[in-house]
């Protein structure tokens, strides 16, 4: 089941050296990729149906079409932020197989000319960051970067310092120009994201890490994994109450089930599954009984109610308490939210206080009411996704466990 | 008491400010700077970041506060960072933190946060920003003693 397309060389001894990377064909897809045109390389992408692998599942070469087609000087941003409680694949690639991102950065600002890149690392990601930063060196050293390289990419680390919301890729981008972490009001027509008010491309790491197998194999090759919308391999994670947490590479489209099971080992200690959220703490829990048929693809997850998101399983067993499971997403919610806008401010803090009074078995059939009222007033009237991601997981806890709220109603 | 960069940070900051094509995008690391460099960010820091920048001791100070990891205070302990959220909490989260608050209060400041991307290795903490993951009061003894 597990298929290695990113995490092919990650149990190689030493795979982040400059040396061992090599010898294990990294750096080989750049003769394929000078060899065409920027467009064309463009164009393969958009055959490969690429989709971001960052939570969103945006179509990559769309991306880079608009990026590409937008006057002035281009940016490639990637996004190394990685804070989504549940995800920790983009760290695996940036401590295991460096020199692959950046083989991967070397062909998206060829495709979109751009000769400057930066990587925008989670502050907490120190040690992977000096792994990732021996790789650059390196890289310039060989003259894969740099004024002597083949064509020209400068490649700069840059550190957060403790903000989920710097992961949202305006926020991303208002951090990178040196202000507070702020998302930016999402504009009407398609458009690229601006750094400095120049045209800018941000995509995750693993999207990034995914482009040299397609540049070098072609588009088909990526296509003969996965579905049909949802071509290719993700870096999915397993880790709560399972016997073997980790990230493993699979196909799209393989069963939740069989993942959990036959990967991951099954749910520790032998207990029953009680429930799973899918990619990420933003997506929304699902209970057992619904994962009969589910797959792990964007689509098959979309129609029973959640989000793939980042492929980030969280299993939870029959003793999970769904009621301090709620506690703990909101109390981050309300930790994380960055306060621009009122209906996120006060409605992360409000419910994650409501959620204390369930906890301690004191809520009243009114706490319930404003619980709902809260999540409805989050949806959809804020600036960025953040307030939406936390009502949904409100709601998804509620239309599934609403039993065990009940029972905390005195 | 004023600040400066050490020699060794000066010439770090002048090959940064060839790598962006504004100055304003150095507030960041010029802050990490800082507080590599004094274990913290004084006030004096954030005056001297807000004159080399040309930005206001606000804006400086307002990004300062917006970033949690960044410390306004001197610590006077080492920190320990104990993830809380929920596949640490479900593998035993607060049992780790009640242990090392029992045992290891006097010579560390020890508080709670949000994932730290470590899931697999729940529960985890950091030990002055290193990462310590699968921790047990044993294994915790070990890093610690």
């Amino acid at each position: 089941m597990i298929t290695k397309i990113v995490s092919k060389n990650f149990e190689i001894p030493n795979s982040h050296t400059m040396e061992v990377a090599l010898e294990n064909g990294r750096y080989s897809s750049l003769k394929s990729l000078f060899e065409k045109e920027p467009q064309e390389i463009i164009e393969t992408i958009k055959q490969s149906g690429l989709r971001g692998k960052g939570g969103g599942g945006a179509l990559a070469g769309n991306k880079w079409q608009i990026v590409n087609d937008w006057d002035g000087t281009k940016y490639v941003v990637v996004n190394a932020d990685e804070s989504e409680p549940g995800t920790f694949k983009d760290r695996r690639i940036l401590s295991l197989d460096p020199h692959l991102l950046i083989e991967g950065i070397i062909a998206t600002c060829y495709a979109v000319s751009s000769n400057i890149s930066y990587i925008y690392v989670r502050g907490e990601y120190e040690e992977f960051s000096d792994v990732l930063q021996a790789a650059i060196d390196e890289a310039y050293e060989k003259n894969f970067l740099g004024n002597g390289a083949k064509y020209k990419v400068d490649i700069t680390i840059h550190r957060g310092a403790g903000a989920y919301i710097c992961g949202e890729k305006s926020a991303l981008l208002e951090s990178l120009e040196g202000n507070r972490g702020h998302p930016r009001l999402k504009p009407h027509s398609p458009e690229p994201e601006f750094y400095f008010g120049e045209p800018t491309l941000v995509n995750n790491v693993e999207t990034i890490a995914s482009v040299p197998f397609i540049v070098q194999n072609g588009a088909d090759a990526y296509r003969a994994y996965g579905t049909e919308k949802s071509p290719g391999t993700l870096l999915f994670a397993i880790s709560g109450n399972i016997n073997k947490p980790g990230v493993y590479e699979a196909e799209f489209g393989v069963s939740m089930l069989d993942y959990i099971e036959k990967i991951g080992g099954g749910v520790k200690n032998g207990k029953k599954l009680k429930a799973v959220i899918p990619g990420g703490a933003s997506t929304p829990v699902l209970p057992a009984g619904l994962l009969k048929d589910a797959k792990l693809d964007y689509e098959s997850l979309k129609s029973i109610g959640s989000a793939l998101g980042t492929g980030g399983m969280i299993i939870l067993d029959e003793d999970a308490s769904m009621v301090k499971a709620l506690k703990n997403l909101l109390r981050f919610y309300h930790h994380e939210s960055c306060g621009q806008c009122t209906p996120c401010r006060e409605g992360t803090s409000w419910s994650d206080k409501i959620l204390d009074r369930f906890l301690a078995k004191k809520a009243t059939k009114e706490d319930l009411n404003i619980l709902r009222s809260v999540s409805k007033t989050m949806n959809g009237k804020t600036i960025c996704v953040f307030a939406p991601a936390a009502s949904g997981v409100i709601d998804g806890f509620l239309e599934h466990f609403e039993a065990e709220f009940l029972e905390c109603i005195v | 008491m004023s600040f400066s960069y050490t020699q060794e940070n000066t010439i770090k900051v002048a090959s940064l400010l060839n790598k962006y094509p504004q100055k304003k995008a150095l507030v960041l690391p010029l802050l990490w700077m800082a507080q590599k460099q004094d274990s913290f960010i004084s006030e004096d820091a954030i005056s001297h970041i807000s004159e080399f920048l040309n930005l206001e001791y606000m804006h400086i100070y307002s990004v300062a506060t917006f970033y949690t990891m960044f410390k306004l205070q001197k610590p006077q302990k080492k920190l320990i960072e104990v993830c809380r959220t929920l596949s640490c909490e479900l593998n035993g989260s607060e049992d780790i933190k009640s242990y090392l608050d029992n045992n290891y209060g006097d010579d560390y400041e020890i508080i709670e946060v949000e994932c730290m991307g470590a899931c697999s290795g729940a529960p985890m903490c950091t030990v002055d920003g290193k990462y310590h993951e699968n921790l047990t009061p044993k294994s915790l003894d070990e890093v610690l003693k």
